[in-house]
């Protein structure tokens, strides 16, 4: 998990404009205007959680990689955690996907 | 852990699922490989919340706090440009929940960050006034105090903060109905509610930052925020920022 050093506490690094990755432990799907997406970002940043995350409108490949592995929907924030894919989780759930791969 | 292999597995074969994307021609039955994997994830997702099926006989306060994600959405581009960065924020007096008046001048010597929201209850705005809510106790650390102010009433933001666990001041520019927005250039006249925006005001009542969002569902980018109040105490104390945010 230190491997992916993409986002840290306290930074903004990316805001989706990177490549499309392979799949990550930690990717948070979303917009810069969503506040749910928002807070599920602080929540990591709180708990020093490294992610990736991509600003589906502005990067193309995110948002059709999002519409693959969710059935066609475009619904953010969705989260994957070590591949399981969460669409509009709560933060609670985002926790527990993490305690269940054993990223925290 | 008994978690590990299951993930790695699990992980593996979403990392093949995805490289398989672009392999698969445009069409139905790619269209309904997709359906299916998002079939698979929402089921493993409700086996593994592992709790009762809802209730619905009886409404509680968590299905209350959450009425805003079925309520009518609340579309509309910005109509206003706020006051400018440099302008001497003017002073309004509105009260809170409670019915106490509250002063943006009580707030002097004090960062100030004043948000305008439309209205409580609503789609976005609850999600929003929740993520400074959480947000606090870093606000805290740049010494800055929030204010939310719509033209609800003290008894529906009294309702609102204590549904939604909010702590800070929700002001009601409630009569004269949006006066306080008006004085800030962000009252939406046909609408009867405000734009949502935001000022960050310094110690000297200065506007240091202001922001309309250009539609009435989006919520500032928070992480363009703390770049604000960054920017501020580096002019302030000559550092970058405030060490170690989480």
């Amino acid at each position: 998990m230190k491997a992916i050093s993409i986002h840290r506490a306290g930074r903004c690094a990316t805001h989706g404009e990177r490549a499309a990755p392979t799949i990550a432990p930690i990717v948070v799907y979303g917009t810069s205007w969503c506040a749910a997406t928002q807070a599920i970002r602080r929540h990591l940043d709180r708990r020093e959680v490294p992610y990736h995350h991509f600003d589906i409108e502005k990067n193309p490949a995110a948002a059709a990689r999002l519409r693959w592995m969710t059935g066609g929907s475009l619904r953010h924030p969705t989260v994957s955690v070590a591949g399981e894919v969460l669409v509009e989780p709560s933060l609670q759930e985002v926790d527990w996907a993490l305690s269940r791969a054993s990223l925290t | 852990m008994e978690g590990k292999p299951y993930s790695q597995r699990l992980l593996e074969l979403e990392e093949r699922f995805e490289q398989l994307e672009p392999l698969i021609p445009e069409g139905s039955e790619k269209e309904a490989m997709s359906v299916l994997h998002g079939i698979v994830q929402e089921l493993w997702r409700h086996l593994r919340s592992g709790g009762p099926a809802p209730s619905t006989s009886a409404l509680t306060l968590a299905d209350i706090a959450e009425l805003h994600r079925s309520a009518p959405p609340m579309e509309g581009e910005a109509q206003s440009t706020p006051l400018p960065v440099g302008a001497q924020a003017p002073d309004i007096t509105l009260q809170d929940s409670n019915g106490r008046l509250v002063s943006l001048r009580d707030f002097g010597g004090q960062l100030v960050i004043l948000i305008f929201y439309p209205l409580d209850w609503s789609p976005s705005c609850s999600d929003q006034l929740s993520l400074y809510q959480a947000e606090s106790g870093e606000f805290a650390r740049y010494g800055a105090q929030l204010l939310a102010v719509s033209a609800d009433s003290i008894y529906s933001h009294g309702a609102w903060a204590a549904v939604r666990g909010l702590t800070f001041p929700l002001l009601a520019d409630f009569e004269p109905k949006g006066e306080a927005a008006r004085r800030y250039q962000v009252w939406r006249c046909a609408d009867g509610f405000s734009e949502r925006a935001l000022y960050v005001i310094d110690k000297k009542g200065a506007i240091r930052y202001s922001y309309v969002s250009p539609k009435l569902s989006h919520v500032p980018d928070i992480y363009e925020l703390y770049r604000v109040l960054d920017g501020l105490q580096a002019r302030v104390h000559g550092a970058p920022q405030v060490a170690g945010r989480k």
